[in-house]
């Protein structure tokens, strides 16, 4: 009796060992480089990446990208290999890229992976300010040899926001709070690059010093903002128009009583390039400046 | 007592079996079309080609922690089901998968990992584990005896303990490390370090070993603690290995695949179902059975809405949860039918 269990400890030992060495063969494998400099075959894996190549004229270079890409049109014919932040390795590995751009909602398992499967990963972190979308766009711009284009858009660009700071100077400043999610409640914080719409459009972010995004509505009354900016959630903005009536109900509130709560498209909020920044910057400045006539 | 070691390496042999076949659909499966024709191919033309990798450096990872992963649940199961005399008892429901998600979830906020190095992760899972099947075990013991009731409410309100202490945790980190978790907690067998897996492949062999050392014991439990201290055994010390055996298989699996529900339900029933109730058939058997239940659940997550890939836990939480509250119905008939 004894025996037989003794030999199947034995022969489990074994079959592990044997397992464990079988492993051990494609420990180290990494595919080389290519010798091309520039990446011929990219793979975005976030929207506003998309966005960036297709302004940058490198979007045939671009060979798949996330079901959430969706902007501008023609890019949904390409590839998709899953959502921003759940990607199908086998799927990107086996359209063999020669960069993936991945961004700080990638499952930083898979970049990981991919990195160790000797895909070139690079990463864009999350957008903090108007500076860091610009950085980004440029570094862009260097890895898909598109460099010159990109300095001159950015360079318009910081233009036209130069032009735009220069008309709100004097202006009164009024409160503002961006509301970024309905529930959970969550505003842009001073360390998200929503907060420079606000500011370069001559406004001040009441939720600024917040260290998280999630906020009470208390805290809103409390410091009772002169104007509300809701980010459209979800496909109809229906979530919107519900957060807009919730607003309006509070009397108190100076933004509900002026009528000056408005809605936004969340693409051009969420996805940034530097161009459709200054787009987005010019509506808030239209927003907050222009007063009681504009009622969405 | 000759046909009986012949059932059970017939039995065995069975198993491997169905382990090859499964681990063959799963290098088969997936997003990439791999016909069993080319995978041989594949393999006599060696590395270099992308198909090559593809097979190895993806779905062999995956298939091995699966092995892993799948066999040290289901042992981690068999092992606390033996010893409380109870068919619904598992990591799971005693929630000891959300004391190791919790020391994992800790261990990631306070970048602990960051600084000790990936080894930090199992051993955060291992503490928080093994401290919350000290509080479930004490906590349902009444002037020393066990209550089953007692201990299976426990071990489910601890879970939701822990998982809001999880949401707690999440609301008050930062971005980055919010995404680390949110990735972590759905659990995927997705794993990018090889130290890790030659790991979880080392301690789930490893506990399978030890846990034989104690087979006899466990038989003598299921006759009741006190039948088995008549029997000669020690039962306190037995049971604090046996404690420290299951919070180590669970609190690595925990930390390295995140919470993957029900393994070590769904796979000891069954076992016990065709081998009956030894447990010196029934721990290799469900380690086995475990092994090739999970590969399986994995690859039917990677093909069921490809290119998106669903977590495990969706699969096994769906047939784990079903086959618990069966389980659960059917005892209660052949109760009141007594």
């Amino acid at each position: 009796m004894k025996r037989n269990i003794i030999l199947l400890v034995v022969l489990f030992s074994i079959c592990a060992l044997t397992f464990y060495f079988l492993l051990k063969l494609p420990d180290n494998s990494t595919r080389k480089a290519g010798p091309c400099r520039y990446p011929q075959r990219i793979i975005s894996l976030g929207p506003s990446v998309t966005k960036a190549l297709y302004l940058l004229g490198a979007q045939d270079k671009l060979i798949a990208d996330t079901i959430y890409c969706i902007d501008p049109p023609e890019v949904k014919k390409k590839e998709k290999i899953g959502t921003v932040t759940e990607v199908n390795i086998e799927k990107i590995f086996n359209l063999k890229p020669d960069l993936v751009l991945a961004t700080s909602l990638t499952n930083p398992k898979a970049r990981e992976k991919l990195k160790n499967l000797g895909v070139r990963v690079t990463t864009f972190s999350t957008l903090k300010d108007f500076n860091d979308i610009c950085n980004q766009f440029l570094e862009l711009g260097r890895l898909v040899d598109k460099e010159n284009e990109a300095k001159e858009i950015v360079k318009s660009v910081e233009s036209e926001i130069i032009l735009i700071k220069e008309k709100v100077k004097g202006l009164h400043k009024p409160k503002v709070f961006v509301q970024m999610g309905a529930r959970p409640l969550f505003a842009a914080t001073g360390s998200y690059f929503v907060n420079d719409y606000i500011e370069f459009a001559g406004g001040i972010n009441i939720a600024k010093e917040a260290r998280e995004g999630i906020y009470s509505r208390e805290q809103i009354l409390k410091e009772n903002p002169d104007v509300i900016i809701i980010t459209t959630m979800g496909a109809m903005g229906m979530v919107a128009e519900e957060e807009k009536s919730i607003w309006q109900k509070y009397e108190t509130l100076s933004a509900a009583k002026s009528r000056r709560i408005y809605i936004i498209d969340t693409d051009e909020i969420t996805a940034p390039t530097p161009q459709s920044f200054v787009k987005t910057l010019a509506d808030f400045e239209h927003i907050l400046h222009s007063g009681e006539q504009n009622e969405k | 007592m000759r046909s009986k070691v012949f059932y059970w390496s017939a039995w065995i042999l069975v198993l491997f079996c169905l382990l090859l076949a499964v681990v063959l659909f799963s290098f088969c499966a997936g997003p990439v079309n791999m016909p069993l024709k080319k995978i041989l191919k594949v393999i006599f033309e060696g590395r270099g080609s992308s198909e090559y990798s593809i097979l190895f450096d993806i779905r062999l990872p995956r298939i091995i922690l699966g092995f892993a992963i799948g066999g040290a649940l289901s042992l981690a199961g068999v092992i606390l089901q033996g010893m409380f005399r109870n068919p619904l008892v598992e990591p799971y429901t005693l929630g000891i998968s959300g004391g190791a998600a919790v020391g994992v979830c800790l261990n990631i906020v306070l970048g602990l990992s960051r600084g000790l190095g990936i080894i930090s992760l199992p051993i955060c899972g291992f503490l928080g584990a093994i401290l919350v099947i000290l509080l479930v075990y004490s906590l349902s013991l009444r002037k020393g005896i066990l209550k089953i009731h007692g201990l299976l409410l426990t071990g489910v309100m601890i879970s939701f303990i822990s998982s809001s202490l999880i949401m707690l945790i999440m609301s008050v980190s930062h971005t980055e490390d919010l995404h680390g978790i949110v990735f972590w907690v759905m659990g995927s067998l997705e794993e990018p370090n090889w130290l890790l897996i030659k790991l979880a492949l080392g301690i789930a062999v490893f506990g399978l070993a030890v846990s034989y050392f104690f087979c006899f014991d466990l038989n003598a439990f299921s006759l009741g603690e006190e039948e088995a201290l008549h029997l000669g055994i020690n039962v306190e010390r037995v049971k604090r290995l046996l404690f420290v055996i299951a919070s180590l298989l669970t609190g690595f699996s925990v930390s390295v695949v995140g919470i993957i529900g029900f393994v070590g339900l769904v796979v000891p029933h069954f076992s016990r179902m065709f081998v009956g109730r030894d447990h010196r058939i029934l721990l290799v058997s469900s380690f086995l059975c475990g092994a090739i239940f999970l590969i399986f659940c994995d690859s039917l997550a990677r093909i069921i809405i490809a290119p998106l890939e669903l977590p495990v836990g969706v699969i096994t939480g769906i047939l784990g949860g079903s086959l618990f509250i069966y389980t659960l119905f059917k005892k209660q008939v052949s109760l009141e039918g007594k």
